[in-house]
């Protein structure tokens, strides 16, 4: 099963093979996830991570899975709720460049993990 | 006299002892002193501060000139520069209330002076300021003026202090739905445990966290053939004929209003605008349409896709509105498009 | 399963040339030390210091908090599966210096923020300014890929309270606590009426900064584990979390979970206390679902009545919090949840987006977005470097006189949400 990577991490976009590049930022990659979301691709992976420092990071990586006529709810709820926490945190935060390579390691590798704890399913 | 604060007051026709309904279009005017509630409320401050004066207006002189009466009452308010600013209280009384609410808060952000009020939990004027000033809650008639003003004074008095104010429950104001980050005696796990044990035994207890829980409305069956369908058209939008012939209010609407566009094919300007205070209205006014989409409703009649665009239009400006108002507006409406056989509805919202 | 902890009361850290406890004052042998934990090649340089309660010392950034302890009977010493060979945790005898701990300092990316005020409205936030703090900064070699770092400087920490842990093996405590639990068919005979209690325990478990470990194991890899509850409290489980300040499970926390300490004080009494389920946090929406019903099956199969619910960390956890809410309650069993919150800067925002009827009864660690106002140290225990880090968060955080405005998720331990802090949020 192909999955579909929607990210604006430059160093998963270099190695991973059905990439989505957003050009932008963490927010739009999370835009563009939901309106493929809402197209009817269900969400693989949380948009978000599990900590607030990551919330913080300026890349953002979302798996994709499988596309039908219908819409994933459950995928949109998530999709948008988590759109709603992530514009509550940085509403008055500056994004922080300082730790660019560092924060897109850590996508990167977080990304990795969610793709190896995804079993195979068809 | 210097450590003595400045209250400045603010009452309606009624309590300034002007008079009832009749006087209800004064506009505003300073008095110096205290008048009605303001007495009893300085007798409250035990001599720690000072009522250095009243501003009176009438409820429907307020409401029906808000942006004009807010400056005029902000001009008078700033020169009298008081230490806190105190209105009301309004109790279950609508147009006071929102009188009230909107002083308070113009008061409150504009002039960075702390404000206390007094409403009943249900007025419609409750919900656009308790973020904004201090709300105490009171009953819902003018008998609770008794119990209203010390809790009314001892907020006004920690104010103009600069002394902390503590819970909502301690002081008896209405949250203003602000978290406070608070360090406390027990730490959570022991909360957690003690939550757990009194759910177990079916004790009450309370939450730390109050989720926001939505009204759950089961949707109407799908319209099984649109092209014998009658829908009807409604907004929150505040367009109204031109002249707002209802006085529907700009902003925390006390009532809705229906019009008749059974001979219109559009709501076009001028002789529709919008009335709402909640958005910049000029792409509105040029062209209602864009709120409330009439023109696309007749088209689609027109077509043959929906089978009638219903005779009347319905209306009310949903900006500060109450949950509770709403409900009530919805009700209504709804009974008299279902007895009418309307098959469908528009809701346009902005 | 029968477990005494002997508490040895510490009122103060000394460095010195061998290590022991004296009269409640720990000396460290300092070279000794450092030695030891270079006995792992890919250490470059280790720094030693001492941070006690009201002193102007700041630590950052802090990678993990441990107790340092000695088993004198039973199992292993150590962190079986991890320091040491594989043991049984729970039994036996453990001495703990009580009100010492190591705290690790390592940067393995630019951005770990976690802070500890040793004074002032910084210590207020923190539970670890009440405890005197053996700091241990840990240097890698060059070259080391970042999951390397990450195991390198974990397991330093591990090895430092271990080695200081060894200066109680022959003192007497001021205190010994036992914990004992029988098998739940025991407990459920002497108890019959009294409801039975689980607590559900998710733990961050998604990669590199974000990971739990039981017995060694990555929990990751694992579906929902059963534990007694004295297994934890004696060193079964430790943190990989780098990140996540004011709302990860440090060791030390691990070591003394609060809601395990909390329902163990009721067991008998108001409860009966059937044990702890590890809940892993996955990243996929195909892991929260089944670990969210794993963990319900396991709480029906052992006749639950009533959880505790705690959640580690903040965005995709919270999804996995309220499906274990939701489930357990159309399940019959009756939740309270322990969480933190963001309510934005002034508390003006609304909690929690993720809203569910079914989570009536919820604790609030605290608001994530809280500002407190650190004052400027005199003495600042690790990477000065990070203070850019936590003063670089909006325009205007770092103030004239050299204090800075944080917002409290950078603070260890602020917004615990094991309720192992004093904090919460009310409506004002």
């Amino acid at each position: 099963m192909n999955n579909l990577i929607i990210t604006n991490n430059p160093a998963v976009a270099e190695i991973k093979d059905i990439v989505l590049f957003v050009d932008g930022s963490a927010e739009e990659t999370l835009i563009k996830a939901r309106d493929l979301v809402h197209e009817g691709y269900e969400l693989i992976s949380h948009p978000l991570a599990a900590s607030l420092r990551m919330m913080f990071s300026p890349f953002r990586s979302v798996i994709l899975g499988k596309k039908s006529d219908k819409v994933d709810i459950f995928s949109v709820e998530i999709i948008e709720e988590s759109i709603i926490k992530f514009k509550r945190h940085m509403e008055s935060r500056k994004i922080d460049t300082d730790n660019n390579d560092d924060y897109k390691m850590i996508d990167l590798i977080l990304l990795e993990a969610a793709i190896h704890e995804q079993p195979v399913t068809w | 006299m210097s450590d003595s604060f400045k209250v400045l007051y603010y009452v309606n026709q009624f309590f300034g002892q002007i008079g009832g309904e009749d006087k209800a279009g004064i506009p505003p005017e300073f008095r110096p002193g205290k008048i009605g509630p303001a007495m009893g409320f300085e007798a409250l401050l035990k001599g720690e501060g000072t009522v250095v004066g009243t501003i009176i207006c009438g409820d429907n002189y307020f409401n029906e000139n808000k942006s004009d009466v807010l400056e005029i009452i902000l001009n008078m308010i700033k020169e009298a520069a008081p230490d806190v600013f105190v209105a009301g209280p309004a109790f279950n009384a609508g147009r006071y209330g929102v009188a009230c609410s909107e002083i308070s808060k113009a008061v409150a952000q504009q002039l960075k002076i702390p404000v206390v009020t007094g409403m009943y939990v249900e007025n419609p004027g409750l919900d656009n300021c308790k973020a904004f000033a201090y709300v105490v809650s009171t009953s819902d008639s003018a008998g609770g003026m008794r119990k209203a003003l010390p809790s009314m004074a001892a907020l006004a008095s920690k104010l103009a202090k600069g002394i902390e104010v503590r819970s909502p429950e301690e002081e008896g104001y209405i949250a203003r739905g602000m978290r406070k980050t608070l360090i406390v005696e027990k730490r959570g796990s022991q909360r957690a445990v003690e939550m757990l044990l009194a759910r177990l035994k079916g004790q009450p207890y309370e939450t730390e966290m109050p989720m926001h829980v939505f009204d759950i409305v089961t949707p109407a069956v799908p319209i099984k053939n649109l092209s014998k369908a009658t829908i009807a058209l409604c907004t929150s939008g505040g367009i109204v004929p031109t002249g707002n012939p209802d006085k529907i209010q700009s902003a925390s609407a006390q009532k809705w209003g229906k019009y008749d566009i059974s001979n219109k094919s559009a709501l076009n300007a001028p002789d529709f605008y919008t009335t709402h205070g909640g958005y910049d209205p000029i792409y509105a006014n040029e062209m209602p349409d864009r709120i409330a989409p009439l023109d696309i409703l007749k088209e689609f009649e027109q077509e043959g896709y929906i089978g009638k665009v219903f005779d009347w239009f319905y209306t009310t400006t949903g900006t500060g509105t109450a949950v509770n108002k709403s409900v009530e507006f919805g009700t209504q409406i709804g009974a008299e498009l279902k007895a009418a056989g309307v098959d469908g509805v528009i809701l346009t919202s902005t | 399963m029968k477990l005494e902890i002997g508490r040895i009361y510490i009122k103060d850290i000394q460095l010195g040339k061998e290590t022991s406890v004296i009269d409640g004052v720990l000396t460290v042998d300092k070279q000794g030390l450092i030695d030891n934990l270079k006995e792992d090649g890919r250490i470059k340089d280790i720094l030693i210091d001492v941070a006690r309660p009201g002193e102007k010392v700041r630590i950052i950034p802090v990678k993990d908090v441990i107790e340092p302890r000695v088993k004198i009977q039973g199992g292993n010493n150590g962190f079986p599966g991890v320091t040491s060979k594989q043991a049984q945790c729970g039994e036996g005898r453990t001495h703990v210096l009580y009100g010492a701990a190591v705290v690790t300092v390592g940067d393995i990316v630019g951005f770990q923020e976690g802070v500890v005020d040793m004074w002032g409205e910084g210590a207020k936030w923190t539970p670890f300014s009440k405890t005197y703090n053996l700091t241990v900064d840990i240097q890698v070699v060059a070259g080391l890929d970042p999951h390397t770092h990450e195991e390198t400087v974990r397991i330093a920490g591990l090895r430092a309270s271990e080695f200081i842990g060894l200066a109680g093996e022959n003192v007497t405590p001021d205190e010994v606590l036992t914990f004992e639990i029988g098998s739940m068919f025991e407990e459920t005979t002497k108890y019959p009426d009294l409801p039975k209690v689980i607590y559900a325990e998710m733990n961050i478990t998604q990669g590199l900064l974000h990971d739990t470990y039981i017995y060694g194991v990555n929990q990751s890899g694992i579906l929902p584990a059963l534990l007694h509850a004295n297994e934890e409290i004696d060193n079964a489980v430790i943190s990989g979390n780098c990140v996540a300040a004011c709302d990860k499970i440090t060791t030390y926390q691990h070591q003394n979970n609060s809601v395990i300490y909390d329902l163990y004080a009721q067991h008998g009494k108001e409860i009966n206390f059937l044990g702890v389920i590890m809940v892993p946090e996955h990243t996929t929406l195909a892991g929260k679902v089944r670990a969210s019903d794993y963990t319900v099956k396991l709480a029906k199969m052992l006749g639950a009545d009533g959880v505790v619910v705690s959640e580690e960390g903040y965005g995709n956890p919270d999804s996995d919090l309220l499906m274990i809410c939701k489930k357990c309650e159309r399940n019959g069993i009756k939740t309270v949840l322990i969480t933190d919150e963001c309510a934005g800067r002034d508390g003006l925002s609304q909690p929690l987006s993720d809203t569910a009827v079914e989570a009536v009864a919820v604790i609030s660690g605290g608001n994530v977005s809280h500002v407190v106002t650190l004052l400027p140290a005199d003495k600042v225990i690790g990477n000065a470097a990070a203070i850019a880090v936590l003063s670089g968060g909006w325009e205007g955080s770092l103030l004239e006189d050299g204090s800075m405005m944080c917002e409290l998720n950078a603070v260890i331990g602020a917004t615990s949400e094991i309720g192992f802090h004093n904090v919460t949020c009310r409506l004002y």
